[in-house]
C-alpha cells in the first residue's frame, strides 16, 4: 500500500509518499535526501543507520518508514545550525574521534543522546552505550575521550554559570 | 609557521562529524538504475544454462546480464577473474548474473527469477588437498591469463603463485644449528570489515566514455586495468574516488568497476549503481586468504638464528589476483626484522573452492609475522634466553645488515634496538606481572617486533601538482585516496610549512578524479605519505624555484638570495626588500603593465631509484622503498576457565622517521591495535562442508567494539629520520596491526605455558588449547570454582 | 544455510496498525500464517531480509493499549505486555528489585538502541537457540498469555519453545503478555551468559534462591539455555538443595544432575564440549553467588 506520511526531519516538516515495506533508513536517505545516515549491514548490528526518533536513538534499518508517521527525526546535520558544529561535534573533531568518518554521524548522535540523559557518564556506561556500534578504523578510545571530555567541560561550564548566578 | 610535527585534525573533519561528507555509497546520478547480483549456491559447478526470461519480465527490471556477454579477464597481477562467471562457478557466492532495475527493490525481485542450471563438479576446500596431483583444477585456462612477470602461476595445477626466498643454504644452516624450533601456524579467512560497503556508480556513455564513482583506494589502477582488460583507451575512462569509508586493502587494484560499467552499457547507457550487501562482502567479494605455515628455525646456543626454513600455503579461494603478491610479500618478509644468513621460504598461493581473496592491511606480513614472532618466543624457551634479548641478538642493524632478500638496510632506516627496548619498558618487561586477583586467571607479558615496507612494483610512481590562487591559497593536487588514514592532511601540512602559508589556505579537495588529479599508483602498502610526500616536496621545490625566478627579476638579485615565508618572497638578510606572493603567483605585472612569469604550477614526481625486480628463483633484490620498524608489547590476563583474554596494558612503538602529524600517527597506532586485536581474538570466516560461509554477518563474525578495548594503549613514536623521505617520514598504516597477534600469544605463553598457534584466540579456541596442553590448570580452576565460587 | 541478509529491501507487504486488541485478534484469525506481528521488528525484519518469512500482512501491535501493560501486582506477580520494549523493563524498578535475573538478562541483550525497540515477548517468540529471554522467565514460573478470537489461554514457559524457531502459538494466536509469578520473599536471582567468537550466547543460566542458609526453607530454581534449541528448567536440581548437606557438596551434585540433563549442541557458535564446560562454570558461579558457602 502506498501512503503519504508526515515526518519532521531536522526541524523541517516533510510529506513523503512511501510504500508499506520501505525502511525509515531508505526513506530518509533516498526520498528526503539526508545522506548522513549510512548503512552497513541492514540487520541492526553495525549502528551506522542510527537516527534520533522522537529524541530516542534507534537503528533505522529496522524501522518502517510508516512507523515514523507524525514523528520527528534528528540526524547529525541537525545537531547544530547549518554551517556550525555543536559543542560535542567540536570535541569529536579536536580529539580526532574519527578516521574514515563513515561511522562518525552514528557515534555523534548516540553520544549526544547519552549525554542528554546522563550528563556525567562513567567510562563503563559510555562503553555499554556504544555496544551496538562498530568503528572499524578503531577510534573507540578517542570517541570515549571526547565524550568524557565533553562531560567534564560541561560540568565546569555549569559550575561556572551556577557560580556566576550566585 | 611550523606545521611539521603539529597535531591537528583531518581537514575534512567538519564534513565527517556533520555527516555531510559524500562517499561513493551516497553518489547518485540522474536516471540511475540499481544492480543486484545473482550468485552461485555451488562451490564448483559448470554453468549449463541461465534463463533470464522470467527475471526480465519483473516490473522495473531493465536488463539481465550474464557472464557470456562480457568475455574479459580482470586482474592486477594475474588476470584470473571473469566479470561474471562464464563457464563455471568456483565458490558459493560466485556472481553469475546481474539484474539491473529502476529500483533496488525491483532488482532484488528480479534476482529471484533468474534460473540457473548447474552441473556440480568435484570440490576441493583444503589447499593442501588442492596441491595433490589428482585434485580438481580450478583454473583450466591458467596458461591464457595475463600474468605480471613477477609471478609464477603453474598451469595444470591449482598454484596461483609460487615464490621462493633463498638466501645462503638453509639445510646446511639447520644442520649447523645447536637448537632447532619447529611449529605449524594457522590463520583463518578474515574480512576487511570496512563500514562503507563496496559501492560503485558507473555511467557508460554513448560516445564511449565511462564515468565511474567508486569506493576505492586506487582510482588510477582501476582505470588502467579496466582499459587493459576491456580494450578501451585509457582516457575514455574517468574514475572518481570520493572519500572512502574504510579500505584496509580491500578496495584496491580492480574490483567491481568493469562489471558496473558494462551493466550501464547493457542497460541502454544509463548510469547503474551497485552496492554490495554485508553478506556479499563476506561471500562474493574478495576476503583475506587463509594461511598455513610450517616452520623450522635453527639457532646457536648463544641465540644467533642461523637458519629459517618455512613453507607458506595460502588458501587463495576462487580468484587469487592480489593474493599472488600477498603470497610473495609473506615470503620475502618471512624472516621479519632479523638478520638470518640462511633462509629458505617457499610461499604458495593455492586455488580452492572458497571465496575469492585479495590484499588486506599488512599484506602478508601479519601472516609471516604470526609464524616468525611465535617461533622467536618458542626458541627463547628452548634456548633459555629472554625473548627480548633473543630479538636484540638477531635484530637487523641499519647500515650493516642485509635483509632476507639481500638488501643492505639504509643507515637511516630507524633504531630497532631503541624501539624494542621502548616497547618492553612500556609493559614493564623484566618485572613479573602482578598476580591476577581472581582465581583461575593468570597474567603474562609478551612482545613482538615487525618490519614492513610497501609491496609495490619497483616502478610504481607518484606525482603532485601545486597550483596557486589569486589570494595565495593553494590547490594541492594529489592522487592520494582518503580512507581515514589522514595522509592528505599531512601532505597539506607539508605544503603549508614549506610555503609559509596557513594550512587552512591549502586546499586538498575531496575527490580524486583520474582525468584531473595528479597520478599516484595506488594508496596502499603504507606508501602514501612517503611516495606522494616526495612528489609533493618535489612540486614545492619546483613552485618555489618558479616564484624565485620571477621575484629575482623584480628584486634584481639571484634566485638563491631569496627566501619565501609568511606569504612573501624577500631577500635573505634584508627582508624589507620583498614582494607579496600574491603579486608573483600569477606572474608579476610592472607598473607600466608589462608582465613576466605567469600562473605558477609546481610539478613533482617520484619513482624509486633503488627498488628492483626480485630474482625469479631466489627472491633476491630490493623489493621495497623503505622499511619501518615496529613492535607491540602487551600484558594480558587469561581466564583458564573460559579462555577469555583481557588486555591489561598494550603498547605499540614505531620508528616513523618523523611524525608529521602526531595526532594522526597515534590514531593509526590505536586503530591498528584495535584491528589487530580484533583479528587476533575474534575474527574468523567459517565455511561449512559445502563451502557456504556460515557467518556472513556482523553478529556471528565478531568485530571488536568499544567494550573490548584495552584499559590503555600506549603509543610510542620514535623519530629516526630517513634522509630521502619527506621530512624524514616513513609510512606505518599497515604495520600497526602486524605485531599484535603474536604479542598476545606470546603473553599467553608467558602466563600459562600454553603455545597458541592458531587464530583466532577466541575464548573457545584458547580454552581448547589449554585443555589439550595443560588441562591441570583448568582442573585446578574448576576445583577452586567449586570451593569458593571462583571470584 | 547461512544467515546474512543479501537482500537490502523488505518483500512486499501491507502494514496494518490495529487500535484495539480485538481488532488485532480478528485480523490474525482471518489471515493466520499470512500475517506476522511487528513489535520491535529486530527479529522480524532480519528474517524478512533473508526471505525466510514473507508475510502478506505486517501487524503493528504497538498502538494497542492492552499490550503496553507493565505492572507489578505484588502477590499476583509481574505482567509484561507484548508492546513493552526492553529499555522500559530496565527502567521499571520492581524488576530490578524482585526479578533481578530478568533485569540482568535484558541489560546484557543486544544494545541500548535495539532495546528501545525490541520486546521480551518478541525475543521468546523468535525461539532461536541463542535468544536469552526464556531462561530467566523459566525460573519465575512464567506463563505466556496467548489470545485469539476464541479467548485466552496460558502457556507455561517451559512448554512455549518447541524447537528451532518454533513456538507453541497457534497461527491465529497472539502472545499478549507474559506473567511472572512473584518470587519467594527475600529471594535473590541472577542471570549469566557466555559468548565466544560471536555476539550471541552459547550458554546462559538463571538461578533464583531464597533462604540460602536454611536448608528446610531453602528454595533454589535453575534454568539454562542457548546450549540447545530448547531452554530448560532443571527441577531435579531444585529438590536437591533442600537437603542438609553442606552447600559445596550440593553444588557438586547439582552440576552432575545438570550435566546429565543437558544435551549441548555443536554449531557455528561453539562446540558441544565447550558449551558443556561453560554451563558448569556459569552454574557454579551462579549457585555460589546466591548460596554463598
Amino acid at each position: 500500500m502506498t501512503q503519504v506520511i508526515s515526518i519532521k526531519v531536522n526541524g523541517v516538516d516533510r510529506k513523503v509518499t512511501i510504500k508499506d515495506n520501505e525502511l525509515l533508513l531508505d526513506v530518509i536517505r533516498d526520498k528526503i535526501g539526508v545522506k548522513s545516515v549510512k548503512a552497513g549491514c541492514w540487520r541492526g548490528e553495525c549502528g551506522l543507520c542510527t537516527v534520533l526518533l522522537d529524541g530516542k536513538p534507534v537503528k533505522s534499518c529496522l524501522v518502517l518508514a510508516v512507523e515514523a508517521d507524525s514523528r520527528e527525526v534528528k540526524t547529525a546535520e541537525g545537531l547544530a545550525p547549518e554551517g556550525q558544529l555543536s559543542p560535542l561535534q567540536k570535541i569529536f573533531v579536536e580529539k580526532a574521534a574519527m578516521q574514515c568518518g563513515f561511522c562518525t554521524p552514528s557515534f555523534v548522535l548516540t553520544a549526544h543522546y547519552l549525554l542528554s540523559v546522563n550528563p556525567n557518564p562513567t567510562e563503563s556506561e559510555i562503553i555499554d552505550y556504544l555496544s551496538g556500534h562498530i568503528c572499524r578504523c578503531g577510534t573507540y578510545e578517542q570517541i570515549i575521550e571526547a565524550i568524557l571530555d565533553y562531560a567534564k567541560q560541561h560540568k565546569q561550564t555549569e559550575k561556572a554559570t551556577a557560580q556566576k548566578a550566585k | 609557521m611550523g606545521y611539521i610535527g603539529k597535531s591537528m585534525p583531518q581537514y575534512d573533519s567538519f564534513l565527517k562529524v556533520t555527516g555531510t561528507a559524500t562517499y561513493a555509497f551516497d553518489v547518485e546520478l540522474p536516471g540511475m538504475l540499481h544492480a543486484k547480483l545473482v550468485t552461485s549456491p555451488h562451490a564448483h559447478a559448470k554453468i549449463v544454462k541461465i534463463d533470464t526470461s522470467k527475471a526480465e519480465k519483473v516490473p522495473g527490471v531493465v536488463a539481465v546480464a550474464t557472464g557470456q556477454e562480457f568475455p574479459y579477464r580482470l586482474g592486477i597481477y594475474v588476470g584470473d577473474r571473469d566479470v561474471l562467471a562464464i563457464d563455471k562457478v568456483r565458490w558459493v557466492g560466485h556472481p553469475v548474473a546481474a539484474v539491473i532495475a529502476e529500483t533496488l527493490e525491483a532488482a532484488e525481485r528480479g534476482i529471484d527469477q533468474v534460473e540457473v542450471e548447474y552441473e556440480p563438479l568435484p570440490t576441493v576446500f583444503d589447499p593442501v588437498e588442492a596441491l595433490k596431483p589428482d585434485a580438481p583444477i580450478m583454473h583450466e585456462k591458467m596458461s591464457e591469463y595475463r600474468v605480471s612477470p613477477a609471478f609464477k602461476p603453474i598451469p595444470g595445477t591449482n598454484i596461483a603463485n609460487q615464490f621462493k626466498l633463498v638466501r645462503g643454504d638453509a639445510e646446511r644452516g639447520l644442520k649447523e644449528s645447536e637448537v632447532i624450533v619447529e611449529g605449524e601456524f594457522d590463520i583463518p579467512h578474515v574480512s576487511h570489515g570496512f563500514m562503507e560497503l563496496q559501492s560503485i556508480v558507473a555511467h557508460y556513455e554513448k560516445d564511449g566514455t565511462i564515468e565511474i564513482w567508486t569506493s576505492t583506494q586506487s582510482p588510477f589502477s582501476t582505470r588502467y586495468l579496466m582499459a587493459l582488460s576491456l580494450g578501451i583507451p585509457i582516457d575514455k575512462i574517468v574514475v572518481k574516488a570520493p572519500l572512502c569509508g574504510g579500505g584496509f586493502g580491500g578496495k584496491v587494484g580492480i574490483g567491481w568497476e568493469p562489471l558496473v560499467a558494462l551493466l550501464s552499457k547493457r542497460a541502454g547507457f544509463r548510469p547503474v549503481k551497485l552496492v554490495l550487501s554485508r553478506k556479499e562482502q563476506f561471500s562474493s567479494a574478495p576476503v583475506r586468504e587463509g594461511f598455513h605455515a610450517s616452520v623450522k628455525a635453527g639457532f646457536k646456543k648463544d641465540g644467533k638464528m642461523v637458519a629459517y626454513k618455512a613453507r607458506f600455503v595460502m588458501d587463495a579461494g576462487g580468484y587469487a589476483d592480489y593474493t599472488v603478491n600477498v603470497c610473495r610479500a609473506a615470503g620475502y618478509s618471512s624472516e621479519g626484522c632479523y638478520e638470518v644468513p640462511n633462509i629458505f621460504c617457499e610461499s604458495l598461493a593455492v586455488y580452492t573452492n572458497k571465496g575469492a581473496t585479495s590484499a588486506m592491511r599488512g599484506f602478508g606480513y601479519p601472516e609471516s609475522h604470526w609464524a616468525l614472532e611465535r617461533i622467536m618466543d618458542m626458541a627463547a624457551v628452548k634456548l633459555k634466553i629472554d625473548p627480548l634479548e633473543l630479538r636484540l641478538i638477531n635484530i637487523l642493524k641499519p647500515g650493516e645488515s642485509e635483509t632476507g632478500t639481500g638488501e643492505r638496510l639504509r643507515e637511516d632506516t630507524g633504531d630497532p634496538v631503541a624501539l624494542a627496548k621502548s616497547v618492553a619498558q612500556a609493559i614493564g618487561w623484566g618485572k613479573p606481572p602482578e598476580k591476577a586477583k581472581r582465581p583461575g586467571r593468570y597474567r603474562g607479558k609478551g612482545l613482538a617486533l615487525c618490519i614492513k615496507g610497501p609491496a609495490q612494483p619497483p616502478n610504481a610512481a607518484a606525482s603532485a601538482i601545486i597550483k596557486f590562487n589569486e589570494d595565495v591559497s593553494v590547490d594541492l593536487n594529489i592522487g592520494t585516496a582518503s580512507f581515514g588514514q589522514g595522509t592528505p592532511t599531512s601532505l597539506s601540512q607539508i605544503v603549508a610549512d614549506e610555503l609559509g602559508i596557513p594550512v587552512e589556505k591549502v586546499r586538498v579537495g575531496l575527490v580524486r578524479s583520474t582525468d584531473l588529479s595528479a597520478y599516484t599508483w595506488q594508496t596502499v602498502g603504507s606508501r602514501g605519505l612517503f611516495t606522494d610526500g616526495i612528489a609533493v616536496m618535489d612540486a614545492l621545490r619546483d613552485a618555489k624555484a618558479q616564484i624565485k625566478d620571477v621575484a629575482s627579476q623584480v628584486l634584481k638579485v639571484k634566485p638563491e638570495e631569496l627566501e619565501i615565508a609568511n606569504e612573501q618572497v624577500f631577500i635573505k638578510g634584508a627582508p624589507w626588500h620583498r614582494l607579496p606572493l600574491s603579486e608573483v603567483v600569477f606572474g608579476y605585472t610592472y607598473p607600466d603593465g608589462r608582465s613576466i612569469g605567469g600562473p605558477i604550477i609546481g610539478r613533482g614526481k617520484f619513482m624509486s631509484p633503488l627498488t628492483t625486480y626480485l630474482d625469479p628463483d631466489t627472491g633476491q633484490g630490493v623489493p621495497t622503498i623503505f622499511h619501518t620498524f615496529g613492535g607491540a608489547g602487551v600484558e594480558i590476563e587469561v581466564d583458564v576457565l573460559t579462555g577469555e583474554i583481557e588486555i591489561i596494558n598494550a603498547a605499540q612503538a614505531f620508528d616513523v622517521g618523523k611524525a608529521i602529524n602526531p595526532l594522526l600517527v597515534k590514531g593509526q597506532i590505536d586503530g591498528g591495535w584495535v584491528m589487530g586485536q580484533s583479528v587476533a581474538l575474534y575474527e574468523q570466516i567459517v565455511f561449512d562442508e559445502q563451502g557456504w560461509v556460515v557467518n556472513p554477518n556482523l553478529s556471528n563474525y565478531r568485530i571488536m567494539r568499544a567494550k573490548e578495548m584495552p584499559h590503555k594503549i600506549q603509543e610510542i613514536i620514535l623519530e629516526t629520520p630517513q634522509s630521502n623521505a619527506p621530512h624524514g617520514a616513513r609510512g606505518l598504516g599497515e604495520l600497526v596491526m602486524v605485531a599484535v597477534a603474536p604479542a598476545i600469544a606470546n603473553a599467553i605463553y608467558n602466563a600459562i605455558g600454553v603455545q597458541i598457534t592458531k587464530l583466532p584466540m577466541s575464548p573457545e579456541n584458547v580454552w581448547r588449547a589449554i585443555h589439550e596442553r595443560r588441562p591441570e590448570l583448568i582442573e585446578e580452576a574448576r576445583r577452586k570454582l567449586r570451593e569458593s565460587g571462583g571470584e | 544455510m547461512s544467515f546474512g541478509s543479501a537482500y537490502l529491501t523488505l518483500p512486499d507487504f501491507e502494514y496494518v496498525k490495529p487500535k484495539s486488541l480485538q481488532e488485532a485478534l480478528q485480523f490474525i484469525d482471518q489471515h493466520k500464517d499470512e500475517a506476522e506481528i511487528l513489535a520491535g521488528g529486530v527479529g522480524l525484519f532480519a528474517f524478512m531480509k533473508e526471505r525466510l518469512v514473507e508475510p502478506r500482512w505486517v501487524v503493528d501491535i504497538k498502538a494497542i493499549k492492552e499490550l503496553q501493560t507493565l505492572r507489578d501486582d505484588g502477590s499476583k506477580g509481574l505482567t509484561i505486555g507484548a508492546a513493552v520494549n526492553m529499555n522500559q523493563l530496565l527502567d521499571f524498578a520492581p524488576i530490578k528489585e524482585k526479578y533481578k535475573a530478568l533485569h540482568d538478562c535484558v541489560s546484557l541483550l543486544s544494545d541500548p538502541l535495539l532495546r528501545n525497540r525490541s520486546t521480551i515477548i518478541g525475543d521468546i517468540c523468535e525461539a532461536l537457540p541463542y535468544v536469552d529471554g526464556p531462561t530467566p522467565l523459566l525460573i519465575f514460573d512464567t506463563e505466556v498469555e496467548a489470545a485469539s478470537v476464541k479467548g485466552t489461554r496460558r502457556i507455561p514457559m517451559n512448554e512455549f519453545i518447541k524447537g528451532v524457531a518454533e513456538n507453541a502459538l497457534e497461527p491465529n494466536e497472539l502472545a499478549v503478555a507474559v506473567h511472572l509469578k512473584p518470587p519467594p520473599e527475600n529471594s535473590k536471582s541472577l542471570f549469566l551468559k557466555h559468548t565466544s567468537s560471536s555476539e550471541f550466547s552459547i550458554v546462559n543460566v538463571a538461578v533464583l534462591c531464597a533462604n540460602p542458609s536454611r536448608p528446610e526453607a531453602r528454595t533454589v530454581r535453575f534454568a539454562y539455555g542457548a546450549i540447545a534449541p530448547i531452554p530448560k528448567r532443571v527441577h531435579e536440581v531444585e529438590d536437591l538443595f533442600k537437603r542438609k548437606t553442606p552447600v559445596p557438596k550440593l553444588i557438586d551434585e547439582a552440576i552432575e544432575s545438570i550435566k546429565k540433563s543437558a544435551e549441548p549442541m555443536t554449531d557455528v557458535l561453539a562446540k558441544a564440549e565447550y558449551r558443556s564446560h561453560m554451563l558448569e562454570v556459569l552454574a557454579v558461579r551462579a549457585f555460589r553467588r546466591l548460596l554463598g558457602s
